[in-house]
């Protein structure tokens, strides 16, 4: 039984250690990946198209849809306390601080995330990763640097069109229930907004794409022999994602409640 | 003669099973050193230690008189420079054209070469394999054969003058093997180090200047072909017979002809 344990506990040790020595290999190349001559800037536009343009549409129809649904429910129960304009500041926390980024990371673990899985634990598994290095490229700079700022990058970007998107669609919705002029809604929303929910919102996305993209190229990388590997390392990838994001929203949340 | 590359009592583990145990061999520069054993033995993982593409759990791996953890990253990108690796399954990169699979290594090694020397280059050696038609097609359009042949050509794109092949003439047609044969034949008569796994007794005769013996993971006996060949050791003469019986494959034509 104590020998189960610290077999247990060594394999722990040992995998935090080989995680924590992946991400600051992925730190230094990072840092490396301007200066050096790049053949992985095509990866790079590739994983920005792929995690950027083509979630465009998911995103703009749960902005649409969230933006919709709080704006239905503000208007249908604040105006009968008379706190009416409370709608903006409840929009600014849900869309803008809260749901936006997170909502998004989601999509893009659910998109992004388990596609990078997949596509390095198959590059393992068919000896391209050894291709890759027996030609003189590193693996981690040429394949999950690019995946790293992509994803984080394009996260960010994609955070912001959706806060723009659905506060958007809530005033084309707020239309049909209770008209308010264009300037007035903004200018309302710009009242309700503070810097430190902008600051929240870009903070949240960059921190939940460096974890998507770190985290699924890092159980990428864990398939050993067999494509039988891959679903597993997936379903790790994006079970680990969503606990980490969330735990680094909490995180992130408090350290802004604190220094307000 | 001036070794290439030695290893030290080399041992490498997979899931703590040994893959390699206590090896140490020399590979003399500009000679052809094949490695020969039963199925499993760890043939190709010798040559992936070898390659420096696996690195060894224990023990030293000499590369040019110095050991291969206490060089620089220019030195070990000068070395994979000169060096180039067919792999037994071909590990073509599958999410890249072929053009773009032999334009990679040169890229990434030759950063001023311009894009319409590089597409001369690969279009010349696609020619020379007949394969000329199939730049634009990816891995997974292209026969077993062909991919293998693509798999050499980009082997041999930077020019380099260490070739490590594992099982290059495997599961290719007779045409196939003897083009490859005759490129094979080509190098050796320059002044290449060839290092390859080759299980073909016919093939080995024709290349091999020096020889490994290999089982489970133990070096049996290294050193000239003829003196390994001639071993009075009964085990090394089962494990020779025993090659010698799975192969070839060859009828004398072919032989014939790759002989004149």
């Amino acid at each position: 039984m104590i020998e189960r344990i610290g077999k247990w506990f060594n394999q722990k040790v040992k995998n935090i250690s080989y995680a924590l020595g992946f991400f600051t290999n992925v730190l230094k190349e990072s840092f490396l990946f301007v200066r050096q001559k790049q053949v992985g800037v095509k990866v790079l536009i590739m994983q920005i198209y792929f995690t950027g343009v083509e979630a465009l549409s998911i995103i703009s129809l749960i902005a649409l849809a969230l933006g919709v649904v709080i704006i239905i429910q503000g208007l249908s129960l604040l105006p009968s306390f008379g706190q009416g304009k409370l709608i903006y500041l409840i929009m600014i926390i849900i869309i803008t601080r809260e749901l936006g980024p997170m909502l998004c990371a989601f999509i893009i673990i659910a998109r992004s995330g388990t596609a990078i899985a997949t596509e390095i634990g198959n590059m393992v598994v068919n000896h391209e990763i050894e291709a890759y290095i027996s030609v003189g490229i590193n693996p981690i700079s040429y394949l999950v640097v690019p995946r790293f700022f992509g994803v984080s990058i394009t996260l960010v970007l994609l955070t912001f069109y959706f806060n723009f998107f659905g506060l958007f669609a809530s005033f084309l919705i707020s239309q049909l229930i209770t008209p308010v002029a264009f300037t007035e809604y903004f200018q309302n929303l710009l009242q309700a907004m503070h810097l430190s929910d902008i600051l929240s919102s870009l903070i949240k996305s960059l921190v939940f794409g460096i974890i998507i993209s770190i985290v699924s190229a890092y159980n990428g990388f864990k398939v050993r022999f067999a494509t039988t590997e891959i679903p597993q390392v997936v379903i790790k990838a994006v079970g680990q994602s969503f606990v980490i994001c969330i735990i680094a929203d909490a995180v992130i949340a408090s350290i802004f409640y604190i220094i307000k | 003669m001036e070794n290439l590359i030695e290893l030290k009592d080399v041992s490498v583990l997979s899931q703590d099973y040994p893959m390699l145990l206590n090896v140490s061999v020399n590979i003399p520069r500009g000679r052809s050193t094949i490695i020969m054993g039963p199925s499993g033995c760890g043939k190709s993982t010798l040559l992936k230690v070898l390659a420096g593409i696996i690195i060894p759990d224990s023990g030293e791996v000499i590369l040019e008189g110095q050991d291969y953890h206490t060089l620089s990253e220019k030195q070990i990108m000068d070395f994979k420079k000169r060096n180039g690796f067919v792999f037994q399954d071909s590990a073509l990169w599958a999410n890249k054209n072929v053009f773009e699979n032999l334009s990679l290594p040169l890229r990434f090694h030759f950063p001023a070469l311009d894009a319409a020397r590089i597409e001369q280059k690969v279009k010349k050696a696609l020619e020379y394999i007949n394969l000329s038609d199939s730049v634009s097609l990816r891995p997974a359009q292209l026969s077993i054969g062909e991919q293998k042949m693509i798999s050499f050509v980009r082997a041999l794109i930077n020019d380099p003058s260490i070739i490590f092949m594992d099982e290059p003439t495997l599961a290719v047609d007779n045409d196939m093997k003897a083009k490859l044969l005759s490129m094979i034949k080509k190098l050796k008569s320059g002044s290449s180090t060839i290092i390859a796994v080759i299980a073909d007794s016919v093939i080995t005769s024709m290349l091999a200047d020096n020889l490994i013996i290999l089982k489970s993971g133990i070096i049996l006996a290294q050193g000239p072909y003829q003196e390994v060949i001639g071993s009075k050791n009964s085990e090394i003469k089962n494990i020779i017979k025993e090659i010698l019986q799975k192969s070839s494959s060859y009828d004398q034509d072919l032989l014939d002809l790759l002989n004149e």
